[in-house]
């Protein structure tokens, strides 16, 4: 187990020199030039040029990879092009917002989503079958930023219940996080159905039922436990997923997370924070998967090899 | 059995205390929402230095902030400020302002002749490089004190807009300490009835009453808070549910909607962003006059503003807005005549028409649908590239070559001078050295003869003479047809009813250091 997990952690730092060579050059290969989005239309060619020399972005690509590869392994990501803060306080700042979001709607995800594929798989074929299948083919269908406005529209502009925008209480989690977590909840219920159908055919389920365990046992206790390893699976390599609903999300609402970040940045080509939140969302999500296969590890002796 | 309940168990603990331990510090992040006017626009600010930028949205949420020699009021015309008088020598070159007494930035520097002088050398200083200096530079030769109360300004060459342009952009005064420290573009620091009290970057920006203002008390509320959205539909409901008391610019799909709201109060005024097509003049067949003719004529102008702006505009019958001094109402040089367009592409040697291309960005994209089915009545198939801002930008900009490349015959975007003249309007898109990626010329159209009404108009200082030659400017744009002039938007903002003292200048810059709720 120890050399797995240290083989594991000894991946991130080669994936994370990987990812960030890739994006600093598609991102510069784009284009649209950061010097004139931020001087504006009306700025003469030799103030936008002054501005590019300003922002260090004349140099070598070489030397600009060099130099931001340096800063990075010492931690310093960079000033943000647009607002001279350093990269690494904008996106802690925001990091939290972002977190929080993807925590509730994995919660909701998991709480709903589970339940509901094992509904489907007990009573197989059945109306509440159907119902499960059909609202996990809306939910994986239904387009995140649609149903967003959507749901303002309805419960922010209408009803009056929850707030509109931003971040500034409890209340302000509930539409995000609800949109956020449709989609994973659709795959996560289709996941657990066909995951425990398969489990619920096996022999040892015959023979728990035999035993005359009770029905919640037999589910929860047995048929879920073998089911889970699938849904562990699928749950860790969703978090990539999440993060680009968020980006989505996190506009419409106004949400001030790592999303948002990424969208703005984009619009201005702002290089240093388009690679600081990449860097930080492949952490993240390499993270998770790793996370998701110490679960299994520990759910399934069996898998415990390399 | 046991197993996977607890690491179940440990989980859901976990998550739970994750996400009250999270939202903890957001319930006491709360900003005091008493007395805020809140005024949601469509994109960030991209600079705190009013000299740093051009963006028309961003000069709104600096106007409470900074202030110019000149200011401009709610009925357009322009008054004191932080200069108390002013006098132009017989020459027309020579300015001298007397500056108001007692003024302070609001970081305690105080205002006096050397820091407008400091103010002006930044933006002559060729090496500094401020996005906003271009304008000035062309006919400032330079600023210097005379007494600490009296600053003197020489132009190279008399400039007619010149006291206009000093309430705008590059003119407006900045702390010089915190330029001198360089964090005038995160920090903004002026003299103005409202000081920055916070900027989020990606957020927002605060402000509060300035209670120093040499004015007196600030008429406004207490606080201003600046948001933005990229979403049309979230402005609207931003309104509805109060977020935002004041929405600019309003999407002329919403304000037919928000009308018949008696809660909303819907504010239209004529506008300065004139609408065109710009034509590529280098590339065959558009360097034919009779085609780019052709192409006029073959416009539904009437259509376009029913069809894109809801009625929201004024089509177009010359290069100037409406509200441009000079305007000339009574030219009307294109009828929506298709067999007219036809006859001239046949004279031209196109009886079959052509094929022509066109780039746009997204919130255009409608316009170029809207011509691509006009234009082929006549023959015109018209391609329609749409292109997300940034990739447009570079694509409009490109030179010669660059269009020939990438077969770019045209683009469509706007251009607004506000109310600072009509050389604004016209020499950055029609003089021949304003072409691209130099300036916005951006179909590199070339008229001596244009080129030299310009320069005279620009150096004409009484006004009858000058908009005369501004009307034989026009003449001869709306001829040569470097463009195809679609409409003049109209200014839409809307604010909730309670809202007063909001006001608008031409061009989308809306004033709210006044307005109370």
């Amino acid at each position: 187990m120890k050399s797995y997990i240290f083989r594991k952690i000894l991946a991130l730092p080669l994936i994370l020199i990987g990812v960030s060579m890739l994006v600093f050059l598609a991102i510069r290969a784009l284009p649209g030039d950061p010097a004139r989005l931020m001087a504006g239309p009306e700025a003469t060619q030799e103030a936008v040029d002054n501005m590019r020399s300003r922002l260090g972005l004349d140099r070598t690509l070489v030397v600009q990879y060099a130099e931001f590869a340096s800063n990075a392994v010492q931690g310093d990501l960079g000033l943000s092009i647009k607002s001279k803060l350093p990269v690494v306080d904008e996106i802690a700042e925001r990091m939290p917002y972002t977190l929080g979001l993807a925590v509730c709607a994995y919660l909701l995800a998991i709480t709903i989503g589970v339940p509901a594929g094992m509904i489907g798989a007990i009573y197989r074929h059945g109306w509440q079958d159907q119902a499960v299948m059909l609202l996990a083919i809306v939910g994986a269908s239904i387009a995140n930023f649609w149903l967003a406005l959507m749901a303002m529209n309805t419960f922010s502009v209408g009803l009056g219940w929850l707030p509109l925008l931003g971040a500034s209480s409890w209340k302000s989690f509930i539409l995000p996080s609800v949109t956020l977590a449709v989609l994973p909840t659709a795959v996560i219920a289709r996941m657990t159905r066909s995951s425990m159908i398969e489990v619920l055919a096996q022999d040892y389920i015959r023979t728990a039922r035999a035993k005359g365990l009770a029905p919640g046992s037999v589910y929860w206790s047995h048929a879920l436990r073998n089911a889970l390893i699938p849904i562990v699976t699928i749950v860790g390599l969703n978090f990539g997923s999440l993060i680009g609903g968020a980006v989505v999300t996190e506009s419409v609402f106004n949400w001030p997370g790592i999303g948002r970040l990424l969208v703005d940045s984009v619009r201005y080509r702002d290089y240093p924070v388009i690679q600081g939140v990449t860097l930080v969302a492949v952490t993240g999500v390499v993270m998770m998967n790793f996370l998701a296969e110490l679960v299994i590890a520990a759910l399934n002796p069996k898998i415990r090899l390399d | 059995m046991k197993r996977i309940h607890k690491t179940l168990r440990r989980r859901l603990v976990l998550g739970c205390a994750l996400a009250i331990g999270l939202s903890m510090p957001l319930t006491t992040h709360g900003i005091a929402l008493a007395a805020t006017l809140t005024v949601m626009q469509s994109e960030a600010p991209r600079s705190m230095d009013p000299g740093d930028q051009t963006a028309t949205y961003t000069a709104a949420v600096l106007d409470p902030i900074y202030e110019g020699l000149v200011r401009r009021d709610p009925d357009l015309a322009l008054r004191p400020a932080l200069a108390t008088e002013w006098s132009a020598d017989a020459s027309g070159l020579v300015w001298t302002f007397k500056l108001r007494q007692g003024v302070k930035f609001h970081d305690g520097t105080p205002f006096d002749a050397d820091a407008v002088v400091k103010n002006f050398a930044r933006h002559l200083d060729t090496k500094r490089g401020l996005a906003a200096s271009g304008r000035l530079r062309t006919f400032l030769d330079n600023v210097t004190a005379i007494d600490p109360a009296t600053v003197q300004f020489k132009l190279k060459t008399q400039y007619p807009a010149f006291v206009a342009l000093l309430s705008t952009g590059p003119c407006l005064i900045v702390s010089p300490t915190a330029d001198a420290a360089g964090t005038i573009g995160t920090k903004a620091v002026g003299t103005g009835p409202y000081k920055l009290a916070e900027y989020k970057s990606g957020e927002y920006v605060l402000q509060e009453k300035n209670a120093e203002w040499w004015g007196g008390a600030p008429k406004g509320e207490d606080k201003i808070k600046w948001t933005w959205t990229a979403e049309n539909s979230v402005m609207s409901m931003a309104l509805q549910t109060g977020d935002a008391d004041i929405v600019n610019p309003l999407p002329p799909a919403f304000a037919n909607q928000l009308k018949n709201n008696s809660d909303m109060t819907v504010h239209a005024s004529d506008g300065s962003a004139v609408f065109w097509v710009s034509l590529n003049t280098k590339m065959k067949p558009l360097d034919d006059v009779k085609v780019r003719q052709a192409l006029n004529y073959a416009t539904d102008r009437e259509g376009l503003v029913r069809a894109f702006m809801q009625g929201y505009a004024t089509p177009s019958n010359s290069p100037l807005a409406p509200v441009t001094p000079g305007y000339d109402r009574s030219l009307a040089p294109y009828d929506y005549d298709i067999d007219k367009a036809k006859a001239l592409l046949a004279e031209a040697g196109y009886p079959d028409g052509f094929t022509m291309t066109t780039i746009v960005q997204e919130q255009e994209a409608r316009i170029g649908e809207l011509l691509q089915a006009m234009w082929a009545k006549a023959g015109v198939k018209l391609e329609v590239r749409r292109m997300e801002g940034g990739v447009w930008s570079k694509a409009a900009f490109l030179d010669p070559a660059g269009k020939e490349k990438d077969g770019i015959g045209s683009s469509i975007a706007s251009w607004s001078s506000g109310v600072s003249g009509a050389d604004l309007q016209l020499r950055p898109l029609y003089y021949s050295k304003s072409a691209s990626p130099t300036g916005a010329n951006l179909g590199f159209f070339s008229d001596p003869k244009l080129d030299e009404l310009i320069d005279k108009a620009a150096s004409t200082l009484d006004e009858k003479t000058r908009n005369e030659v501004y009307g034989e400017a026009q003449k001869v744009v709306n001829e040569q047809a470097p463009h195809v002039l679609l409409f003049t938007k109209q200014d839409l903002y809307a604010t909730r009813v309670n809202v007063n003292g909001a006001w608008m200048i031409p061009g989308g810059l809306v004033v709210v250091k006044d307005a109370k709720k």
